[in-house]
């Protein structure tokens, strides 16, 4: 009786016992897999069944406390990755000696100077910016904080910078670590400043050089800017085209860009229809202007110029920013922004797109949103909110959401408790079923929608993928099939341990009997178990979580 | 479906009318939207994007203009190897293949084309070309896609948009399904022998035959018809006709496949290849060097694929695109550095060809853009809506190119109407 008072109370005040008591409609089993579905990339083996005896509530709180949670499995397994030894100017100096190299081959007129540099340094470049995107993956594989690479994952597509473009080949590294990964279940408002403030958005979205008309460097500046060379290099490697790079000589900035101030509204926070229009865009360009990098070309740091500030009063979205404020301007105008409640609502629905359904019902969206306006836009109290709501639970969002090449192959990996290096063979998989990481070119980043991710081709390459995997043919990720099923002779046996660790037991009958006839006449079962996993995994039920 | 189809063709008129385009090309869209003869549309366009921007100059050379010479003297191409078009224009020597085509009327020229934006970033120009939307970068799909979206009386096979390439170009991003295939011959499920990979396709395609719902479930369908498609095709087996020779290469290789698949009839409407290598900031060459190896290598993959095509490139028409053109004047290093507007080359059956298209607007530094580059007189968009509204016969090219009105006074009459 106490509790149910107790649960009276709570739908008012504490939305957290809401959670429990849809959660309860699940068996632990259930709820413990769809939470696993969606705070993590998927269940490894035993997990379920885990999360199912600890409570899927206690679990989830436990996620949104992930500095509580011990990770050193991982933090190990980084080491490997020396690109982390590395910082922007180090990646900047690298990159650098590639291109002198590049050029100088170019000079004594090589004309093999499109094909991939085998020079050492080049090597080395590729073989660093392959390891940040084979990290992604292992880190999703590997950490126990699932819910804090979700929330990485989620907030490097919302503030997407391209990898390939001029200096976000050395910068974006750097982003990740350093401006994305320390706010990513923080505060919204820290996050959109540190975005703001990085060089990689900065010079992805120009806003580095982003002046007053009529601005000029003092002179002291202009000998230390060089001119820039905003290249696609050999440095890394190229996603299309190895052989591009810009004009060797750029202007000198002549006028203010919009670009940076244009998707800051409609991309990281009001949203396309946030009720701003041109004028919006232009005054926040102005706001915006000296926003830029200390010498771009080694790896440097955030800078504000004041002598290509705009000086003149300012209005966005009706309120005034008064002239004479410098840099303070753009903070102000950040933290107006950060909880407005058209950004509330722009990402409380995209945060409720990534965990409950690709249309996400309104009551999520409030949820979101009054949690957000609650706690100043404490993004792991927004999550809380939606974690703990009808809708997360409700049995027509469950297995709802189609995977991303990344959770897919992530979510893989993690059900034949495969152990990914620093290989680059799983982010290569990830790439080649569409998701090349950190590579997406327009700012909007990698879509939550499943008609972006679900065609024939895609499809296909899955499966090849789940049959690789499984069979363990990728280098790299061998799997550990033992932790999924003992090998038996036993085809029905075999399908029900494939069916319990891959598919949480959901495993359709249709499933079920054409793995059985596949498995009726292979007598090896170790080779059974090998093409029974496969299946799962290439199959339809493994695509959605 | 005929119903179906009238209205559509009617409502398509109105759009047309508001837009305040000419009757001809009213009823030229109209004539597109009959009901085709076959289950499956005929018209073919293959885009061909030449990376890293092209140097028109020195591709269709304005040999009658003797600025071009005094801008360029280590570069040009001498008045004695060019390949005379028309008395002013020439082809560069090594794409003397060519002039065949152009005296048969099948290929033509566009000069003075690009984009209205003025960046000179090969990062925002292709991808600007791409998505179509000069200016814009926030446009999430590229205007090949569109243009699939928005033409729904092509039937969708999952070979009706294909790039052929590792990854789905910007230009085919989009909802509209697309196809990107590295390598059509392991295009499928893969297994060490045929029978164990028949075996395997076969388990899969009822996995998801029983079990598959939403996109997953067409989509899966889709995919094994392609494989099933392609079984019939064998693409181990092709050999081009014709005596048509591809060049060695990543080019060579996907026009070909292009080919294959244009022959084979699986409702190839849209293809995408590109290459790169155009980016000659350094020792450009002239009649021979860098730049001419790849005008070779170009020249024999279109005349290679002509030939291999025969009479189906009736129905086809090539489109080629390069972000920006390069500087009139030569660098300190004999090459160009990067301009403003290039030259694009249209080839196939439906085209109005042995003709320089566009306005030309000469090298004289007062009409250059800022002062520098060939100034732009087409917008690529105009050309690109012209081969979609006049080959293919789209009809909302409003939805395609967003923010521009295309208009066909515009168009640079690459398409024989």
């Amino acid at each position: 009786m106490k509790t149910r008072v107790l649960l009276f109370v709570a739908t008012v005040a504490m939305p957290r016992v809401v959670g429990a008591q849809h959660a309860a409609q699940l068996t632990p089993r259930d709820s413990a897999l769809h939470a696993l579905n969606r705070l993590a990339y998927g269940p490894r083996p035993g997990e379920i069944e885990r999360v199912a005896r600890a409570g899927v509530l206690p679990w989830i709180d436990a996620q949104l406390a992930p500095e509580q949670i011990d990770d050193t499995a991982l933090t190990r397994r980084e080491r490997d990755f020396d690109v982390l030894q590395y910082d922007r100017g180090d990646l900047a100096r690298l990159y650098a000696a590639v291109q002198r190299a590049r050029q100088e081959r170019k000079r004594m007129g090589d004309t093999a100077v499109d094909q991939p540099d085998a020079s050492p340094v080049a090597v080395k470049g590729r073989r660093l910016a392959a390891q940040v995107q084979q990290l992604a993956v292992v880190r999703a594989t590997r950490s126990e904080r699932q819910l804090y690479e979700v929330m990485v994952d989620f907030w490097t597509n919302h503030f997407n910078v391209y990898f390939a473009k001029g200096a976000d080949r050395f910068l974006t590294p750097d982003y990740i670590e350093h401006t994305i990964r320390p706010h990513a279940m923080g505060r919204f408002e820290d996050l959109l400043i540190a975005t703001a403030q990085s060089p990689a958005m900065l010079f992805y979205l120009d806003n580095w050089e982003s002046v007053a008309p009529g601005a000029v460097p003092p002179q002291a500046m202009r000998l230390q800017a060089r001119p820039f060379l905003g290249r696609r290099p050999a440095l890394f490697p190229p996603p299309r085209d190895p052989t591009q790079r810009d004009s060797a000589r750029r202007r000198a900035p002549q006028g203010i860009n919009e670009n940076y101030a244009r998707e800051l509204l409609e991309l990281h926070t009001l949203g396309v229809d946030g009720g701003y229009d041109q004028h919006d865009v232009i005054e926040v360009a102005r706001i915006f202007t000296g926003w830029s990098i200390r010498r771009p070309q080694q790896g440097g740091d955030f800078e504000f110029h004041d002598w290509a500030h705009d000086t003149g009063d300012k209005q966005v979205l009706g309120v005034e920013f008064e002239r004479g404020h410098g840099m303070d301007e753009a903070i102000r105008l950040l933290k107006l922004l950060a909880n407005h409640p058209a950004t509330m609502h722009h990402i409380g629905r995209k945060l409720c797109q990534r965990f409950v359904s690709d249309d996400p019902p309104d009551g999520c969206v409030d949820d979101a949103v009054a949690a957000w306006r609650r706690t100043h836009g404490d993004i792991r109290e927004v999550l809380r909110a939606i974690f703990h709501g009808p809708d997360f639970w409700a049995a027509a969002n469950r297995r709802a959401k189609v995977k991303t090449p990344l959770e897919f192959v992530v979510s893989a990996a993690r059900a034949v408790a495969a152990e990914p290096d620093t290989t680059p063979r799983l982010a290569q998989v990830v790439a080649r079923l569409g998701e090349p990481l950190y590579l997406h070119v327009a700012p909007d980043g990698y879509p939550e929608r499943e008609d972006a991710w679900v065609n024939s081709g895609a499809l296909l390459d899955r499966m090849n993928a789940a049959v690789a995997l499984a069979a363990g043919r990728l280098a790299g990720a061998v799997a550990t099939l033992d932790s999924v099923a003992p090998a038996t002779a036993d085809p029905q046996q075999l399908i029900a341990d494939v069916d319990g660790a891959i598919l949480g037991g959901t495993m359709s009958e249709n499933t079920k009997r054409v793995i059985g006839a596949q498995l009726s006449d292979i007598k090896d079962p170790v080779q059974a178990r090998a093409l029974a996993t496969g299946l799962a995994i290439g199959g339809p039920e493994f695509q959605r979580r | 479906m005929t119903i179906s189809r009238r209205i559509f063709v009617k409502s398509g008129g109105l759009a047309l009318f508001s837009l305040g385009l000419d009757p001809l090309f009213l009823a030229r869209a109209a004539f597109a939207a009959r009901p085709s003869a076959g289950p499956l549309d005929r018209r073919i366009l293959v885009c061909l994007f030449q990376r890293g921007a092209v140097d028109g100059l020195n591709m269709i050379v304005p040999h009658g203009d003797p600025l071009y010479y005094r801008e360029r003297p280590r570069i040009a191409v001498p008045q004695s190897d060019v390949v005379d078009l028309d008395g002013y224009f020439g082809l560069h020597p090594r794409l003397a293949a060519l002039k065949p085509l152009w005296d048969s009327k099948r290929l033509a020229a566009i000069h003075a084309i690009g984009s209205p934006d003025a960046t000179r970033s090969h990062f925002d120009a292709q991808d600007y070309m791409e998505s179509g939307t000069p200016g814009v970068k926030a446009t999430p799909d590229g205007w090949l896609n569109r243009y699939c979206q928005h033409d729904r009386e092509h039937q969708d096979t999952p070979f009706r948009a294909v790039a052929f390439g590792p990854e789905l170009p910007r230009i085919l991003a989009g909802t509209a399904p697309s196809l990107a295939i590295a390598d059509l011959q392991a295009f499928g499920l893969r297994a060490p022998q045929p029978a164990a990979r028949d075996r395997l396709t076969r388990a899969f395609e009822e996995l998801y035959a029983g079990s598959a719902t939403g996109l997953l479930s067409t989509s899966s369908q889709e995919a094994f018809q392609a494989v099933q498609t392609l079984q019939r095709v064998d693409p181990t087996q092709y050999q081009p006709a014709n005596g048509a020779d591809y060049p060695r290469g990543k080019l060579g290789k996907a026009m070909l496949e292009i080919a294959q698949l244009i022959k084979a009839d699986v409702g190839l409407q849209v293809a995408f290849a590109d290459v790169t290598g155009w980016d000659t900031h350094v020792n450009q060459g002239a009649s021979e060097g860098q730049l001419a190896a790849r005008l070779a290598e170009l020249g024999q993959t279109l005349t290679a694929f002509a030939q291999d095509l025969g009479d189906k490139l009736d129905d086809v028409v090539v489109l080629t695109m390069s972000e920006f053109g390069r500087t009139v004047r030569e660098n300190g290093n004999s090459g160009t550095d990067h301009g403003h507007a290039t030259a694009m080359l249209v080839l196939g059956g439906p085209v109005s060809g042995g003709r320089v298209l566009g306005k030309w607007p000469g090298l004289d530094p007062a009409n250059r853009f800022e002062g520098r580059d060939v100034a732009v007189t087409t917008d690529f968009r105009d050309l690109f809506a012209e081969v979609l509204a006049r080959h293919l016969g789209a009809r909302d090219l409003s939805a395609i190119f967003p923010g521009f009105t295309p208009d066909p006074a515009r168009f640079p009459g690459a398409i024989s109407a």
